[in-house]
């Protein structure tokens, strides 16, 4: 058995996904494999999108040995606190932060304490005890301290950062490592007669690239996946309307928010990404409801610095590969699916694509049970956040066509119930416990105006003056610990500022 | 959007706890200490003083739930009779004459299951085969029936040790009962004959037979299997789970018994089902599980009697239940616990354990008055979830067992299986994966006890180790049993920790 290991794994296409793959099974399988090869061509551009993070990728880097201020300087990298939503709820902006809400009382969630205070006549924000909400506020940040008791070590943090830059790093980081890159045009996919494995990629030039696993990091054109091995994809446009986007990026004007802002528009949203050099933006809109031409000018009208180029278009359609694991062929990145980058999701569902693979190992035969496992795996996370991101228009109150659509659709029967069960009791379900947690489902729910019909009754067991002073007392520690923090251009300044 | 604000003009006012034994003293007595002395008043109506008695098991998770109400372990252990639990010893169940140790706890010293598993599996096709209890605290223990606590910041091997109870449960309920009248639960002795439903097809009282009427908001419903309010009355369905579980008789007997009990329930395999033997302080209680379609209960009572080497005390004792769960443990104004929730044979002692769950369940997801079907959904939702991976755990016991010695063995060897099971054993078998649905009780540690206890070898060697490098595991690995050795030894024979612990000499 052991004759049948791995002996060599093809990784098809650059860009983030292939790069931070081969980073990945480099430091991790690479002792186990004869040898690791990455087909990308540079007359291929890579997409780029997905310069905002989620706090995973920080055990992503560790786990490769990164040294965070090198990865930070290389990456042009700002850190983040979470998403500010503007224009989604029509009265107020709101934030969707990486920390909690305080801790429970007597069992209690924090944001129950908060509904049963306000019923009571209180008129604090449940924001207020949010530490990355009133950072982010503030403009200021630090990484948390190693004491998860104290509010200052509470909270969580991510990157925004250059995807090409991260790709290029990890690419060094690779190499470094053995990694093969081959230039190429894959021209043709050669599968085996027998079972229908992949066998090799064919090149331009009559070169071929053999291998006994292939990752299928093409982007889009899902070259292995879907257009040989025709694996099928799951249409969720029905859920997620939105099939464009323009990106461009413009000079950075003032300091860089430790966040990252999202503008509801007339039909979609705009996404905003301070980097150390320059502020990524993009409209994300449903061409069913507005032209690119309108699109565009929403955008360069919305920008907050000049424009650095004319914006670059995209075309897509919401949703996911029926197998991202077929046969002898692993499907990561825009390959395997597409959720728009509302929540900053598409390197988290990378990072997690590999951590499966590796776990999932397979050997030359690539057990089906194993693939079966991981598509069971990955359908629930891309579900869950699926389900996530149809919160956010199915809640907002917004005006519009789009907006409209988005209130009156059908949504999948688990969103259904976990609507209605907030909205029953300020109860929320879970259904993968590695995805979204609690503050992230309330943060979205009370910022777009969803408050339950009543909160916990447990929460009436708590006498009345008795929470008053324990929520004044919290937060005042939640204001006078974001005041503590340096600024967040400030702390760049000091620790991590790239070479200009 | 409503605002909110009228929680508490809706809160419950009453609870009233249909049937007494350890389902409804536990409601009532986490009940008490969870509400406190607040407006809502707590009924517990049971149709006599005596609880049905007999040996039981829990998990270790029971201990926080004692933590919860306040009872003291040494208490406990003088209230009830109690033994540690450490382990169960499977007899028979792969192979005749065969046996394996499923212990609590987690295995090495310091080491994620899944680098402890690979390395286990990829020793033993090494030729290096070694049984799981060397590799845990817990099972060593077991073993070698030694048993101790140790401070909260012991860093040595013994801060893996995890351990539960054997039990009298008769005893335990009259304990908790006492736990719950101090906190002002109100004990009401009656035979409940009828419940009137009022026109939103709530319950809205219960008749006793002496004529009084008892109404109440909320009603819990542990009055077994029967459920009397959410079966009888609101006439909730049962999902029966025999074509996998076809075992659907017990027939129970108290023994006396000579020497130490052991800190071990023994599991033993039989022709037409299986027999536990649980150790108390004093005695041990028997039982046979069986399946009437390939024994009579004349000849089970015979067997266990047989079997049972120690004296038996009374006459024996006969259940019938059929294995399933309530179509919904939640309906209207009305929670099943316990046999009302669903029945699962004691393999694995999930009975306690899942009592425990569901109030957990209902602290989270209490309801006021309206009873939003949405909270209930979300309830039976979790519920429904558990049981089908408790069950899922149960049937591979019986579905992977290799014996094709009787017609039970041959039917549970050849039956299909539940989708979730298959696509487990599968994994397990072809690729050494265990897989981890929602909300499991058991974790992969005890899912690998099982699978290689019975029988079930993957078939494909471990790459993980590989990717690790062989050396630096192995060198991590070798010296952990002798780690386990020289940490179990320090302890004392469970007998002096239960003599000093309970303060019984």
């Amino acid at each position: 058995m052991a004759g049948s290991a791995v002996r060599r794994i093809v990784i098809v296409g650059g860009g983030s996904a292939g790069w931070m793959a081969a980073a990945a099974l480099s430091a991790l399988v690479g002792r186990r494999v004869e040898e690791i090869v990455l087909v990308e061509s540079a007359q291929i551009g890579t997409i780029g999108v997905g310069e905002a993070t989620l706090p995973t990728l920080r055990a992503f880097n560790a786990t490769l040995g990164l040294d965070e201020i090198e990865f930070i300087r290389k990456t042009r990298a700002t850190f983040k606190l979470g998403i500010e939503f503007r224009g989604w709820n029509p009265d107020r902006t709101f934030f969707h932060g990486f920390s909690d809400f305080g801790p429970d009382l007597r069992g209690v969630s924090p944001h129950q304490l908060w509904l049963r205070s306000r019923a009571a006549g209180d008129e604090r924000s449940y924001a207020d005890y949010s530490i990355s909400t009133v950072a982010a506020g503030l403009g200021r940040f630090a990484p948390p301290l190693a004491d998860r008791g104290s509010v200052l070590g509470s909270y969580s943090y991510a990157f925004q950062f250059d995807a090409t830059a991260y790709a290029a790093y990890l690419r060094a980081f690779a190499e470094a490592r053995g990694v093969k890159r081959i230039e190429g045009r894959i021209v043709d996919v050669r599968l085996r007669s027998a079972d229908g494995f992949v066998e090799a990629v064919l090149l331009q030039g009559e070169r071929s690239v053999s291998g006994d696993l292939f990752i299928d990091c093409s982007g889009f054109a899902a070259l292995l996946i879907e257009r040989t091995l025709h694996a099928g994809f799951d249409d969720w446009s029905k859920w997620l309307p939105c099939d464009r986007a323009l990106a461009v990026a413009c000079a950075r004007s003032g300091e860089p928010a430790p966040f990252t802002s999202s503008i509801a528009h007339r039909a979609g949203w705009q996404w905003r990404i301070p980097l150390q050099h320059r502020t990524g933006n993009g409209h994300v809109f449903c061409s069913s409801y507005v032209g690119e031409d309108e699109a565009a000018q929403t955008l360069l009208g919305n920008l907050d610095g000049e424009a650095l180029a004319a914006p670059r278009l995209l075309k897509f359609t919401a949703g996911v590969r029926r197998a991202s694991w077929m046969r002898n062929c692993v499907a990561l990145g825009l390959a395997g699916g597409f959720l728009e980058p509302l929540e900053s999701t598409s390197i988290h569902l990378v990072e997690s694509g590999i951590g499966r693979l590796i776990e999932l190992f397979p050997d030359r035969g690539c057990e089906p049970k194993l693939a079966q496992e991981y598509n069971r795996l990955m359908a629930r996370s891309y579900e869950s956040i699926r389900d996530f991101i149809i919160l956010h228009y199915r809640a907002s109150r917004r005006e519009g066509e789009l907006w409209r659509y988005c209130r009156n659709m059908t949504i999948p029967d688990g969103l259904r119930h976990q609507i209605e069960l907030f909205q029953a009791g300020g109860v929320v379900a879970l259904y993968d416990s590695g995805a979204f947690a609690e503050p992230s489902w309330v943060s979205l729910y009370f910022g777009l105006g969803m408050f339950p019909r009543r909160h916990d009754p447990m929460a009436d067991l708590i006498e009345e003056a008795a929470l008053s002073r324990e929520l004044q007392r919290r937060g005042r520690i939640v204001a006078g610990a974001a005041q503590s923090l340096p600024l967040h251009g400030a702390f760049i300044d000091k620790y991590c500022r790239a070479a200009t | 959007m409503t605002e909110p604000g009228q929680g508490a003009a809706r809160g419950l006012r009453s609870i009233v706890i249909v049937g007494g034994d350890v389902a409804g003293w536990m409601a009532a007595a986490a009940l008490a200490r969870v509400l406190g002395p607040a407006a809502c008043e707590l009924i517990l109506v049971e149709p006599n003083e005596s609880t049905t008695g007999g040996a039981d098991g829990a998990l270790p998770n029971l201990r926080a739930f004692h933590a919860l109400l306040g009872i003291e372990e040494r208490e406990f252990l003088a209230a009830t009779h109690a033994t540690i639990k450490l382990a169960t010893q499977f007899h028979d169940w792969g192979r005749v004459g065969e046996g394996f140790l499923h212990a609590f706890g987690p295995y090495g010293v310091d080491v994620k299951h899944e680098l402890f598993q690979a390395y286990w599996l990829a020793r033993r096709r090494a030729g290096r085969p070694s049984p799981l209890e060397e590799w845990s605290v817990t099972g060593l223990a077991a073993t070698l029936g030694r048993f101790g606590t140790r401070p909260a910041n012991d860093s040595s091997a013994l801060r893996h040790l995890s351990y539960a109870y054997h039990f009298d449960a008769g005893l335990y309920a009259r304990l908790l009962r006492t736990h719950a009248e101090k906190r002002g639960v109100r004990r009401v002795e009656g035979e409940v004959v009828d419940v009137t439903l009022n026109d939103k097809g709530r319950v809205e009282s219960l008749r006793l037979r002496d004529g009084r009427a008892i109404g109440s908001d909320f009603f819990i419903d542990c009055s077994g299997p029967d459920a009397r309010v959410i079966a009888g009355a609101l006439r909730t369905g049962y999902e029966d789970w025999s074509q996998w579980l076809p075992c659907n008789r017990a027939v129970t007997i108290e023994c006396e018994s000579t020497g130490d009990p052991t800190p071990v329930t023994e599991a033993t395999a039989r022709a037409s089902g299986w027999q536990w033997r649980i150790p108390l302080r004093r005695g041990a209680g028997c039982g046979h599980v069986y399946c009437s379609l390939y024994l009579s209960d004349d000849e089970a009572a015979s067997e266990l009697l047989a079997v049972a080497g120690d004296a038996p005390l009374g006459d024996p004792r006969l259940l019938r239940f059929t294995a399933g769960r309530r179509a919904n443990a939640w309906v209207a104004n009305c929670l099943a616990l316990g046999d009302a929730a669903g029945v699962l044979e004691p393999l694995e002692a999930t009975g306690i354990h899942r009592v425990q769950t569901g109030l957990g369940r209902l602290f989270a997801l209490f309801p006021d008055r309206d009873f939003d079907p949405a909270i209930s959904a979300e309830y039976n939702r979790l519920t429904a979830l558990e049981h089908a991976r408790v069950r899922d755990f149960l049937v591979l016991h019986y579905a992977a067992s290799q014996r094709d010695d009787a017609p039970f063995w041959r039917h549970c060897r050849a039956m299909p299986l539940p989708e979730t099971l298959t696509h487990k054993r599968d994994l397990f078998a072809r690729a050494g994966r265990i897989a981890q649905l929602e909300e499991e009780t058991f974790v992969p540690a005890s899912w690998l006890a099982i699978y290689t206890g019975l029988g079930v070898w993957p078939e494909r060697p471990e790459p993980i180790i590989d990717i690790v490098g062989a050396a630096a595991v192995a060198g991590r690995f070798d010296a952990m049993p002798e780690t386990i050795r020289k940490a179990v030894a320090t302890l004392p024979a469970h007998a002096t920790y239960l003599a000093e612990a309970a303060g019984i000499a």
